[in-house]
């Protein structure tokens, strides 16, 4: 990536989080494509970039991404499907900029797309038949509750820390007509400390609500930008990803994340610190990702997490402006689309269209991916993305 | 909840679904935990691998390990995996082996007010069916 900014985000959609919506996703696909389109005024002749995250819903058809090229009316010369997880938002973006630099294809259409809420999950199987399902671990809560028993062992986690990152982000959520209707009630600070265990130490409202919906960007060369006479155009200019961060340490630290090689690699190649960073869209399926998140990236030290969260202004009118649109946790998760939902966050308060939530001067935004729940130890991919305007 | 209200049993381990996991069980049945190791390296790991993860070869042997560890970390679950549902709550554990590898199991007979991280934990086993003893760790008393 880089300072160069020779590769541009020109344009988004989003549809609307819904709980067991029952629309598939294609359909989904196919409105966030119109969106993006009527918002561009781009022809669809002009897409020949295809770069797709996998789902909970529809990948276990392996033809996915061919399929969505049919469902689409899209031909392109260059198309693939990103399986990094909740983390392929973003790792879709680092790709197609790859691809572009290539010359395989000059506009890509950066998908994800996901019914998880409403269709029967793919089976992840592997190991998991003989050394995870007779044991009982509740999938990712159950992985997260051990993470926040080991890191509450180790350092010190503050709850009100917990309660203010669920509280602001709820509060952003209120100001999203596209988060989930059953998320947008106010929620407080003690609503959230009385939330019941799932997977103790873990609550309820740590841990996302799995749903369904859409979203997209859209990605080309700053040059072709110019001649497609796009409106609007924001820049990729640093990223860094790692996929099974320790993954030949049979003792690594469970609360020790990939975001401390992604966090430095993308502030590296940007040039900047976190200092630096205007506002941060953090992957959220948990509450405690975003403080070990803050803690990896270096916006504080490490076991520092709580004591950050508490000192900073993490609203929409803060010094860090933190998820503006809810999050996952107060907007809903539309299955491995989910990632997608805090990026095109970024880019519509980088584009000025956020509204009654619109952050002043977002000259620049880090977003982060999160990927896959792995045998005991810290989630297996960690992405970091650092958008900046021209 | 009783086992005729249960959508689904307890799930059993599916025995050599990804990879030659026989001798694992061909021992737990004789109450052995046994563990892979690099016969290059003397690395162990767990869960069992095609390959040592430290050099990539398929040069390894299952090894017998002592069964003792201790707790690294622990979660109670109150929310059941499906066909868990009669069980609830119970603890799943991450227990970090004497031998250096951690493995992921419930704790048995103690209940969430005596576990604490770096607790002695010794195997102990559940027969889940006439063939399959699975691995579980209870406190060291």
């Amino acid at each position: 990536m880089g300072k160069r900014k020779d590769i541009a985000v020109i344009g988004y959609g989003e549809t609307k989080v819904t709980l067991r919506g029952g629309r598939s996703s294609y359909d989904l696909a196919g409105e966030v494509l119109e969106q993006v389109l009527n918002q561009t005024g781009i022809d669809k002749a002009k897409i020949d970039g295809l770069s797709i995250a996998e789902t909970m819903s529809e990948t276990a058809n392996p033809f996915w991404g061919v399929y969505m090229c049919e469902h689409l009316g899209l031909s392109p010369t260059w198309m693939q499907v990103n399986g990094l997880g909740g983390a392929s938002g973003i790792g879709g973006i680092a790709r197609a900029a790859a691809a572009i630099r290539d010359g395989l294809c000059e506009t890509v259409l950066v998908l994800a797309s996901d019914a998880q809420s409403s269709y029967k999950p793919t089976e992840q199987g592997a190991h998991r038949h003989e050394f995870q399902y007779p044991v009982g671990l509740r999938g990712p809560v159950g992985a997260f509750g051990l993470l926040t028993q080991r890191y509450r062992h180790q350092y010190k986690l503050k709850d009100e820390a917990l309660a203010k990152l669920a509280v602001t982000q709820r509060n952003h959520a209120l100001m999203n007509p596209n988060a989930c209707d059953k998320l947008r009630v106010p929620l407080t600070a003690e609503e959230y400390l009385k939330s019941k265990y799932v997977s103790e130490p873990l609550r309820m409202l740590d841990s996302v609500m799995v749903c369904d919906g859409a979203n997209a960007v859209l990605v080309t060369s700053t040059e072709n930008a110019k001649k497609l006479g796009a409106k609007k155009m924001i820049h990729p200019i640093g990223y860094g990803e790692i996929t099974n961060f320790k993954g030949t340490d049979p003792l690594a630290d469970i609360t020790e994340s990939g975001f401390t090689v992604a966090g430095p690699k993308a502030l590296a190649q940007a040039g900047m610190t976190p200092g630096d960073i205007r506002m941060i869209h953090p992957y959220d399926d948990f509450l405690i990702a975003i403080l070990l998140t803050f803690e990896h990236i270096g916006f504080c030290g490490r076991g520092q997490g709580s004591d950050f969260v508490l000192d900073t202004d993490l609203s929409y009118k803060g010094t860090l402006p933190l998820n503006t649109s809810g999050g996952q946790i107060s907007a809903g998760q539309p299955g491995l689309a989910g990632g997608g939902l805090n990026l095109v966050e970024a880019v519509r308060q980088m584009f000025g269209d956020a509204g009654e939530r619109q952050v002043s001067d977002p000259r620049n935004a880090m977003v982060t991916g999160i990927g896959v729940i792995p045998y005991g130890r810290n989630w297996g991919v960690s992405t970091v993305l650092i958008l900046e305007q021209a | 909840m009783s086992e005729a209200q249960k959508k689904i049993p307890r799930p059993l381990p599916r025995v050599n679904a990804y990879m030659n996991t026989k001798p694992f069980w061909d021992a737990a049945k004789e109450g052995k935990l046994v563990i892979q190791y690099c016969k290059d390296t003397g690395k162990p790991q767990f869960f069992p691998r095609p390959v040592s993860l430290a050099t990539g070869k398929r040069n390894l042997e299952w090894r017998q390990v002592s069964g003792r560890g201790k707790v690294y970390s622990w979660t109670t679950t109150y929310s059941a995996w499906p066909g868990h549902e009669d069980r609830v709550p119970y603890i799943c554990a991450l227990v970090e082996l004497d031998e250096g590898v951690r493995m992921l199991v419930n704790l048995l007979n103690c209940n969430s007010e005596e576990v604490k991280i770096d607790m002695p934990v010794k195997l102990c086993w559940e027969k889940l069916s006439e063939d399959i003893n699975y691995p579980a760790f209870e406190p060291v008393r």
